[in-house]
Parts: C-alpha cells; sequence; structure tokens
C-alpha cells in the first residue's frame, strides 16, 4: 500500500521534473485554479493554493453542465466519494460511513439524519455558487460529525439585478424484466426552478425556487409497490442582505424544503405479500443571520445565529388491515449562536470562535414520544496560522464541545504547507475528528413486533429498563456485552493526510493525497439480554476499533484547445482491527464449495462491507467560444461486499457482492445570445441497472432543459 | 417440562413414521434433497436431515412446522424413531435452528456438548480441561441459539441462515463418548440459497441439515 502511494508520488514527481524545463510558460488557468478562494478549509477565505487540507471545489458551471438536479448526481462524479443506499442517499467519505460526513449550507449544518444518513437526495442545486468538500477530520473546525470530512454548498450571494427561470423534463424505460402494462414502465421527471434578485441602495433580496417531480415505475410484477417511489420535492430560499457601510453587513437566509414522498409498499412475510399504502412527508426550515463587522484591515468578526428544524413523518394504511395505522415520526430542531473573530497580524493569521447549542429531537420511537430530548453544547475553537515566508504554511488548531449529556470533545489539527517549487505544493495533515452519539443511540426505545419482538434500548435507559424487567422476571439472561452498558461517549477518529498538487506540464496538472483513519469507540448495537420469551434485547455500545485507508489521484489534461480532460480515482482498505487480528491468528474461516471449513487467508477478507476498493472517473468536455459545450462523464465503481454469506461473522471475498459499474452520462447546451439556454443530456447511457443493490438508479434517463435569462446582455 | 417435551415428541414420532414409510418405496437415488447417510472412513455424512421442515404459511405470514424434533444417533448412524425420544437410542435432536442433546430437559442421557472455534479437520482431541455445557430448555441450550453466538449466522436482512465456517460442535453422547460434529449446511439439497431466491423457496427450502461427523467408539477422547 504504502510502496503503491510513495511509488506514485516519484513518478509524478520525476515527470513533473522533466516536463519543467520543456515549458516557460505557466498555465493560467492552472493558476487561476490555485487562486480561487475556499473558505471551508480554515473558515476564513484563502486561496485554495495556500490550503494545507485536501480540498475539492465543484463549481457552477460544472454543476449546471452536468445537468444536475440535486446534489447527489454531482457528488457521485466526484473523485473519492461513494454514494450510499438505504435510508436515503449518503456520503461515504475516505471509506468512513455516511454517518460521518458533515453536510453544511453556507457553513451551517443541515439536520434530519435517518439512521446516521442524511439524504442529499433533499437538497436542490438552484442558486449554488460552488460546493467545497474538505476531507479528512475537521472536527477542530466544525465539530461533531466532521470526522470523515465536510461538504459544504455555498449558496451565490451576487448582488445583481436578475431573474430567470428554467424547465425539465426527463423519461426513461429502465429494462423490468417482465412485461410491464402499458404506461407503467416509464420513469417521468419534471423540474422547474426560478431564481430571482434585486436592490435597492443597501438591500439586496434574492429569491430561488425549485419543484422536482420524480414518477415512479413499476417494480415488481403482481404489487402495487412502485420504484423508486413519486416524490414530489420543494425548495424555496429567501436570501436578504443590508450594507450598513462597507465594513458593515448583514445577511439572511431563509431556506425550506418540503418532500413528499408517496409509499406503496409490498412487504413479503415467509411468502405471503402485505401491502401498505401512504406517505413520507420531510419538512426542512432553515434560518440563518450572520452580522459581520470589519473593526480595521487586522480585526474582522462575525456574529451568527442559525435555527434549523426537520421534521420527518412517514404514515402507511394497510391494505389487509384497513383498521391499523402505522405512525412514525421525528423532529429535530437545532439552534446555534456563534462569533468568529479573525485577526491578522503581519505572519500570522488567528481565528478564535466560541459558540453555543441546543440540539433537540423527540421520536415515536423514543420512550416518551411527547418529550424533547435534549443536548446543549458550548464549544470554542482556536486556529493559528502561521505563514514565515511564501513557501510555507502552517496551520494549528483546536477546539473543544463540552456536551450536557456525554463526555467532552477535544478535537486537535496541525497542517502544512511547502512550495517546492512554483509548479509543485505539499501538504501534509493530522488532525482528530469525533461523531457524538445521536439522540437514537442514547434514547430508542423501539420493539419490532412484525419482526419477532426484539427491542432496542438507547444507552441511557438500557439499562434501568432491563433491571425493570429483570425484576418482573421477565430476563432469562443477560450476555457479556451488558456489562459494558454504561454511557456513549464520541467516536473518535485521527486522520492523516499527505498529498500534492503538480503542475508537470503547461496543460497538465496532477492532485494527489494519500490517507489513513483510525477510528476508535465505534458504536455498534449489540445484544445485551435475552427475554424469557427468547426475544432478544439490544443496546449500542462503544466498542468496535477500524482503520481506512487508500490514496486519490486527479489528472486535468488540456490536450487542445476547448477540449479537457478529468480523470480521478480511488484506491481503499478498510479493516474492522477486531476481526483482522483474529484473521491473522487463524481464528476465522471460510467455507469451500463442497461446504468444508477451511482457515480464511488475509488476502481474503475484504473489510468493511459496502465499500469498493476503487473508484474512478473519468470526464471529456468541449467548450468553444461560442458558448456552446458537450460533456461524457463515466463513473467506475468495483464490486462491494453487501451481505456475509460465506459462513463467518466477517466479511470476504466469498460473500455477497453489489457487481461493479460503469455509468456514461453525456450531456451538451448551448447559451443563445437572447438569453436563452438549451441543454440535453443522457444519463446513464447503457442502462445499467441493479434493483437489488442500486435501488435509486432508475435507469436510462433523457432529458432536455430550457432556461430563460428575462435580463440579459444584447 | 421434560414430560410434556416426550410427549409431544412420541405424539409427533406417530406421524413421521407413517410418513416416512411412504417415502421410502419409490426409490430416487439421483434426488440431491433426499435424505442420505454417508460413510467414508472415520468421517460420516449425513444429508438433508429434516428439521421441523415447514410445512404451510398462515394467511399472517406465520410459517408452520411439522412440530416435532428430529433425533439422530452418531453411534449407528441412524435417524431414530420418535418414538424413542425418551431413550438414550438418540445424541442430537433438530429442530429449525435448534439443536439438543441427550440430558437433563431433553433426555435420559448422559449428553453433553460445546462449540469449539476450530476447523473440524484441526480437531485431534477432545482437550482434557473441557466444559460439556448441557441445555436448559428453552432458555438456554448447549449448543448456543442466536446469530453469531453458536453454529450459525443469521441474515435477517435476506431471511437466510448460514452455518458458522470453523466452528465444531464436540459431542458427548448420550452413552458417553465423544464426536466431533460440523454443520454444513441448513438447506434442502445442501446449498445456501442465493439471497434472491423466492420467499417460497427461502420457506420452505429452510431446516434441511447437511453435517458430518466423527464419532470415537472407543470412548477415548481422541479422533
Amino acid at each position: 500500500m504504502q510502496k503503491i502511494i510513495t511509488g506514485t508520488v516519484l513518478f509524478i514527481y520525476c515527470f513533473a521534473a522533466s516536463a519543467q524545463d520543456s515549458t516557460k510558460v505557466i498555465d493560467s488557468t492552472f493558476y487561476k485554479a490555485l487562486n480561487e478562494v475556499v473558505v471551508t478549509a480554515t473558515r476564513t477565505e484563502r486561496k485554495l493554493g495556500n490550503v494545507a487540507v485536501p480540498v475539492t471545489i465543484i463549481s457552477q458551471k460544472q454543476i449546471q453542465q452536468a445537468g444536475t438536479l440535486r446534489l447527489r448526481d454531482i457528488l457521485q462524479e466526484t473523485t473519492g466519494l461513494f454514494i450510499t443506499s438505504g435510508f436515503g442517499a449518503g456520503v461515504q467519505m475516505q471509506g468512513l460511513s455516511a454517518d460521518y460526513t458533515m453536510i453544511l449550507i453556507d457553513g451551517e449544518p443541515l439536520v434530519g439524519r435517518t439512521a446516521g444518513v442524511l439524504d442529499i437526495n433533499r437538497i436542490a442545486v438552484g442558486n449554488i455558487k460552488k460546493i467545497e468538500i474538505v476531507k479528512g477530520p475537521s472536527s477542530s473546525l466544525y465539530g461533531s460529525e466532521a470526522m470523515a470530512g465536510v461538504i459544504n454548498i455555498i449558496t451565490d450571494h451576487t448582488r445583481k439585478k436578475q431573474l430567470s427561470a428554467g424547465l425539465r423534463y426527463g423519461f426513461g424505460n429502465p429494462d423490468l424484466g417482465w412485461a410491464a402494462p402499458v404506461g407503467s414502465n416509464t420513469f417521468k421527471q419534471s423540474d422547474f426552478n426560478i431564481t430571482a434578485g434585486t436592490y435597492f441602495k443597501k438591500l439586496s433580496v434574492k429569491y430561488m425556487g425549485n419543484a422536482l417531480y420524480n414518477d415512479a415505475i413499476t417494480y415488481r410484477p403482481n404489487s402495487q409497490a412502485r420504484f423508486p417511489q413519486p416524490v414530489w420535492r420543494f425548495t424555496n430560499q429567501l436570501q436578504l442582505a443590508y450594507n450598513f457601510s462597507s465594513d458593515t453587513k448583514l445577511d439572511m437566509t431563509v431556506r425550506n424544503g418540503y418532500d413528499y414522498i408517496k409509499k406503496e409498499l409490498a412487504v413479503a412475510n415467509n411468502g405471503v405479500i402485505s401491502n401498505s399504502y401512504g406517505r413520507e412527508i420531510n419538512n426542512d426550515w432553515n434560518i440563518n443571520t450572520s452580522l459581520s463587522h470589519r473593526f480595521n484591515s487586522k480585526v474582522n468578526s462575525t456574529l451568527r445565529l442559525y435555527s434549523t428544524i426537520f421534521d420527518g413523518s412517514e404514515k402507511l394504511s394497510f391494505k389487509e388491515k384497513p383498521d391499523s395505522i402505522y405512525y412514525d415520526g421525528f423532529r429535530q430542531r437545532f439552534y446555534r449562536a456563534e462569533n468568529q473573530t479573525d485577526i491578522s497580524f503581519k505572519k500570522m493569521n488567528l481565528t478564535v470562535g466560541a459558540g453555543y447549542i441546543i440540539d433537540e429531537a423527540r421520536s415515536t420511537r423514543y420512550d416518551n414520544s411527547s418529550n424533547y430530548k435534549q443536548n446543549r453544547i458550548a464549544y470554542g475553537f482556536l486556529q493559528h496560522e502561521w505563514v514565515p515566508n511564501e513557501k510555507i504554511s502552517v496551520i494549528a488548531g483546536l477546539r473543544y464541545d463540552d456536551n450536557r449529556l456525554f463526555a467532552a470533545a477535544f478535537s486537535p489539527k496541525l497542517a502544512v504547507r511547502y512550495s517546492v517549487s512554483k509548479r509543485i505544493n505539499v501538504n501534509a495533515s493530522i488532525g482528530r475528528g469525533f461523531k457524538a452519539p445521536d439522540f437514537r443511540q442514547l434514547y430508542l426505545n423501539f420493539t419490532n413486533i412484525s419482526a419477532g419482538g426484539y427491542s432496542v434500548f438507547g444507552s441511557i435507559d438500557a439499562v434501568k429498563v432491563i433491571t425493570a424487567l429483570q425484576q418482573r422476571g421477565e430476563i432469562a439472561e443477560l450476555t457479556s456485552d451488558f456489562s459494558k452498558l454504561s454511557t456513549l461517549t464520541p467516536e473518535y477518529s485521527t486522520g492523516i493526510n499527505a498529498g500534492a498538487t503538480i503542475l508537470a506540464a503547461k496543460n497538465l496538472s496532477f492532485k494527489i493525497n494519500a490517507f489513513r483513519n483510525d477510528i476508535d469507540g465505534l458504536i455498534e448495537v449489540r445484544q445485551v439480554a435475552t427475554r424469557t420469551n427468547g426475544t432478544q434485547i439490544y443496546s449500542y455500545i462503544n466498542v468496535k476499533k477500524a482503520y481506512t485507508q487508500g490514496g486519490e489521484i486527479e489528472a486535468n489534461w488540456s490536450p487542445i484547445k476547448f477540449i479537457t480532460v478529468k480523470g480521478g480515482y480511488q484506491i481503499l482498505f478498510t479493516a474492522d482491527k477486531e476481526e483482522l487480528k483474529r484473521i491473522k491468528g487463524g481464528k476465522e474461516s471460510v467455507r469451500d464449495a463442497s461446504n468444508i471449513s477451511r482457515t480464511l487467508l488475509r488476502s481474503e477478507y475484504v473489510g468493511l462491507p459496502n465499500r469498493s476498493k476503487h473508484m474512478a472517473n473519468l470526464k471529456l468536455t468541449y467548450e468553444n467560444e461560442q458558448q456552446f459545450f458537450a460533456t461524457a462523464r463515466a463513473i467506475y465503481r468495483s464490486k462491494w461486499a453487501v451481505s456475509n454469506t460465506s459462513g463467518n461473522t466477517v466479511y470476504d471475498v466469498k460473500d455477497e457482492f453489489g457487481s461493479a459499474f460503469v455509468l456514461i452520462n453525456v450531456s451538451a447546451g448551448k447559451e443563445l445570445k437572447n438569453g436563452i439556454r438549451l441543454q440535453a443530456g443522457m444519463d446513464n447511457i447503457f442502462n445499467y441497472q441493479d434493483a437489488g443493490y442500486l435501488p435509486n438508479l432508475p435507469g436510462r434517463i433523457m432529458y432536455a432543459s430550457i432556461q430563460y435569462n428575462f435580463i440579459h446582455k444584447q | 417440562m421434560k414430560a410434556r417435551f416426550i410427549l409431544s415428541t412420541a405424539i409427533a414420532a406417530v406421524m413421521i413414521l407413517s410418513a416416512c414409510k411412504k417415502d421410502k418405496t419409490p426409490a430416487q437415488p439421483a434426488d440431491p434433497g433426499a435424505f442420505k447417510v454417508e460413510v467414508s472412513g472415520k468421517i460420516v455424512t449425513v444429508k438433508n436431515l429434516p428439521a421441523d421442515t415447514i410445512v404451510t404459511v398462515t394467511a399472517q405470514g406465520q410459517p408452520i412446522g411439522t412440530g416435532h424434533y428430529s433425533f439422530f444417533s452418531l453411534e449407528t448412524n441412524q435417524w431414530i424413531a420418535n418414538s424413542d425420544s425418551a431413550t438414550t437410542k438418540w445424541d442430537l435432536a433438530f429442530a429449525g435452528s435448534t439443536i439438543r442433546v441427550n440430558n437433563t430437559t431433553g433426555g435420559p442421557g448422559m449428553g453433553g456438548a460445546f462449540v469449539q472455534i476450530a476447523n473440524f479437520a484441526d480437531i485431534t482431541s477432545v482437550s482434557p480441561d473441557s466444559a460439556f455445557a448441557v441445555d436448559n430448555h428453552p432458555v438456554s441450550y448447549a449448543i448456543p441459539k442466536g446469530s453469531g453466538k453458536g453454529w450459525y449466522n443469521y441474515d435477517g436482512v435476506n431471511v437466510l441462515l448460514t452455518p458458522l465456517a470453523g466452528r465444531t460442535l464436540i459431542i458427548r453422547t448420550a452413552s458417553g463418548k465423544y464426536a466431533k460434529v460440523e454443520i454444513l449446511n441448513f438447506y434442502k439439497g445442501g446449498v445456501t440459497l442465493a439471497t434472491t431466491a423466492s420467499d417460497a423457496d427461502k420457506t420452505y427450502l429452510q431446516r434441511y441439515f447437511t453435517f458430518r461427523y466423527t464419532f470415537q467408539s472407543n470412548g477415548s477422547k481422541t479422533f
């Protein structure tokens, strides 16, 4: 592993060194890229070339050209990001689960996760200036959840008069593998967006609205279940800005996302199919106010107030049992007040911040569903950037989070950047990330009657509830894990990143990064007791240790005028440390074709499930001076373990895998002089489908869109 | 408790015996799903021993099994009639994912068992300090029930049960002798179903044990 990375680094370095002599002109677009401003890496505006941690920027143009509707569409084309299925679409980064990727809009976190996953289909991409992705632990600035990294969606705050509207229609005819009734086998999708902005003196106003309807196809024969489910999604966003003076500015954003998902489910239980129908509604409000003031050329201070409420509910009626109704409700409220002050000295910059969070949630699955469970967090952070000269910058940061509900978390980070030459920048960082236990892990009180009557209790109540059951004589047996039940502590990771940006020739650049994350105290669901009737009781315990490591490389090449080729690749290795120890000690076995057990080899172990060892993407873009563009984009993912079927408790090569696949998307568009922009495209042109393991991939979709700018230059 | 177990199996025995006789007349040697005992040197392989297999599913989706255990003798390599459930003629009783020994709540024998984490072929003797557990039906069993705890792994999402590799059952038989047993498969024909198999197959083809064992007839602890 290390050899591969060192080898790659050396190869690129030599290549860059040899290319250096032949080209004297430094390509302007490369420097433009390095001069791009990023805010997520340091929470202050910095040039990309001066940032010591791995950052990816997705521009508005890239988002548009890819025909993106939702955040998921563009992130799946981004190097190193694995879009997970199950409880919506989550983002796995550097091999860490979607639970550990923080998603921000203008620096403020989105809440409302289901089983740890924040569904990125909830986020429309209208009025986005760019998306910044910081990989590696970033808790030193962002606190809990920022363990794998941070995705920050930066909205367009440009002060201008604008009015534009757009329509898009798409459809597809997936191959269902059976003869569906005419009309029920077409996937339809329509999207409408509008953006309007204006300003009067010191005030500027901007509105963005988006509506999306995804129709569904009939998925399974003889069943009313449709798949993907029919979804209506609405997003409204209003931004106000008031410039008191050139030094003082007030910004306010109100955003609402509303999703209505029609549910038509068919659940098979031992061959008997029961049909249920109903709806799921997700309603997400975000209100973000910030007041920033520049005291002088050296001191800048911002006060931010943020409130977000997420309301998710599901209601189902049963065809076979009309009088029973299933209701599942979840509501989370998150309030935050924060001040951040940036002070610049001659050769150093200091950022200090402190804030207070009230985070609360209630759910029909908690023990008292009408009561809000609450956590309060007081935190402070400090970041010190030292720039002794143009070539070097060193950033040291730390954050302290004091939680009312569980142990405090301390997150330091150190990052170094060094410019070897005008063409080569190297950087390295080490940091600690954490994720606080969520309300579900603390308060869940759920008994699944339809699946045999097992129960899951959150760690706060588990001991109390089980002891009470024991006194009533309802507990047959406590497992050895019962004694491990205690107040949950945050999960921690230590992440190391080392990489380089290399300009190999005037039209060719590379970005490489190697990473390793060591995760400690991962929270797992474990059986802690058995009832006298044989049903199991589960709870949450900090037990697991794991690591993820790998490397990624991105290349950007312009072979001829108007054409750019971009490629990206990530290799990933993961392991559960306990499992690895057992395998190395010859204590895990596997069955051969005739069911006979033999010792499992280290080389057969695949590590953590639901991860692809290889992921790659390739983008070809043609763009000329007449505002015409065409792109072809390929996404590759190698197989990933989905189910443990080989007769042991670890994932190995004999288990069941989702098949490796390639998706190819194409699109082309032209901006006319009269303010009209036309675009058409086809996603998944080879109609790749995997209903079992890629349930959200609807097959080939063709679409066309028209966008009209009412206010345009003649 | 003990009396009820013996009684219920005795009643069920009448049913199975009559069923068995009928099955045996039209011989179908090529049927991979048929019950079979194969002896190869010291290793005996038992194929497709039904264990409370599903006979029907209620309208609510509740599967109903035959309601009785299948008894097997490691000493005589035979499927023992349910009428002999209260004797020491059998060593292991199978029903669903439950495997019971002939002792205490199960029968009058000296049975006992534990699960050893080692490959079948690598076990050459029963270690002298081994502690044999007995069943305390229905609370706990010498061969523990539960996914990942005893001899199997249960995938609740795909509704599939796979015997864990590298787990060997060390058995003390009803007569106090020793055997090592490896459960090979839980499905008819000895092939675990694909995760994509139909619900009907997952329901009706389960609970057929294929296992192999070595029995030490001289009473020593070496195999």
